[in-house]
């Protein structure tokens, strides 16, 4: 199944990773999701939307990230999930 | 003129959003060496982001993108800066026959054509005054670990090996009033080989050089600081001149003309303009 991960486990960073679904999902793994939660959520979404991505799967665990981290994360998540064949499984950096 | 430039890699957040706390005169934004092939996209989308959304305060900010030879890296590289408010580029594997291509793309992209021409390449110290004289070519940066690879020997402190390099990066530069910076010093936690670098880059004529740690910043800007003596002997000789309304006179036994005088003045100056 196709799958792309993104991102470092480092601090002020996040990992993404993108895979099919048969709707929009997110999952949200942070030390700050009780107080930043919802603009990691709407972070995603703005991005999403712009690529008018719809039938997803993201997974973020969030190590303190902020929102250009995370736009851009995703964006390049999505780029190579976008370029990725049915069968790739991609997992960039390890950090 | 700039005395420190330090390289943070452009696909670590953690670098690129404290980039104005390391009191560096200028940071270089790494896309190229330092960054692994497979991370180049990251990078690209790291630096946009976080350039859309954050105005870097005192402290310019050049990207050291791919060479112009790796064209699509390179088109890709200015792809993703087009339109931000960077300071300019760093041009890695410089040489002059590529200049005019590379501000072309630079406008293109809606960038300043503003190159630091990072010389790394034996070749290009043949060329290094047509570099200099091109009007895009702000400044020349000296690659030493490119150059001694291509030689394949290994770099010393004594710097005897890219003395050559250094000496013709500082002619060509000062030839056309740009600016000459220096290799970094590459050993993270040795502070006496970094004082003893940054020293002799000094006294060959350099107005900075480059840093890969931030922890080098403090020590590059007291070694490109004037010492307390030689502020006091600038000022004495300027307050003699003055005084005497002449540019040749005898101070301490030694002679004063005028190029001791302007050096002075200029010295004064450089204090001056970093209070």
């Amino acid at each position: 199944m196709k799958r792309v991960t993104v991102g470092t486990l480092e601090s002020s960073d996040c990992q993404i990773t993108v895979s099919p679904a048969k709707t929009r999902q997110l999952s949200i793994d942070s030390v700050v999701k009780a107080s930043f939660g919802e603009a990691i959520e709407a972070v995603i979404h703005r991005v999403l939307d712009e690529a008018a991505l719809n039938h997803v799967l993201v997974e973020v665990i969030d190590k303190g990230a902020l929102d250009y981290t995370i736009e851009a994360r995703l964006k390049t998540a999505i780029k190579r999930f976008e370029e990725a064949d049915d069968e790739t499984e991609l997992f960039v950096h390890t950090g | 003129m700039r005395r420190s430039y330090l390289f943070i890699p452009g696909d670590v957040p953690s670098m690129l959003q404290n980039l104005d706390v390391f009191d560096a005169d200028a940071v270089i934004i790494d896309f190229e060496d330092g960054v692994h092939p497979d991370q180049k996209e990251d990078a690209r989308q790291l630096t946009r982001a976080f350039l859309i959304h954050h105005t870097p305060r005192n402290v310019a900010v050049f990207v050291r993108v791919n060479a112009f030879e790796e064209t699509a890296w390179f088109q890709k590289d200015l792809k993703a800066l087009s339109g931000l408010p960077i300071t300019g580029i760093v041009l890695p594997k410089a040489h002059p026959k590529d200049v005019p291509h590379v501000v072309k793309a630079l406008e293109g992209a809606q960038l300043p054509s503003y190159i630091l021409a990072l010389l790394e390449t034996p070749e290009v110290f043949f060329h290094a005054h047509d570099l200099a004289s091109h009007k895009a070519i702000q400044g020349l940066l000296l690659g030493g670990e490119d150059l001694t690879q291509a030689f394949g020997i290994p770099r010393t402190l004594e710097g005897e090996e890219i003395l050559f390099a250094r000496s013709t990066i500082v002619y060509a530069a000062k030839a056309w009033q740009k600016e000459a910076i220096d290799t970094p010093f590459t050993t993270v936690d040795d502070r006496e080989g970094l004082l003893v670098d940054a020293r002799k880059a000094v006294a060959l004529g350099f107005s900075g050089k480059a840093a890969i740690h931030p922890n080098h910043i403090e020590d590059l800007h007291d070694a490109f600081a004037p010492s307390s003596a030689a502020i006091a002997a600038a000022e004495r000789i300027v307050k003699r001149s003055e005084t005497l309304k002449s540019m040749r006179f005898s101070l301490d036994g030694k002679m004063v003309d005028k190029p001791v005088v302007e050096r002075a003045r200029a010295l004064l100056s450089r204090v001056s303009s970093r209070r």
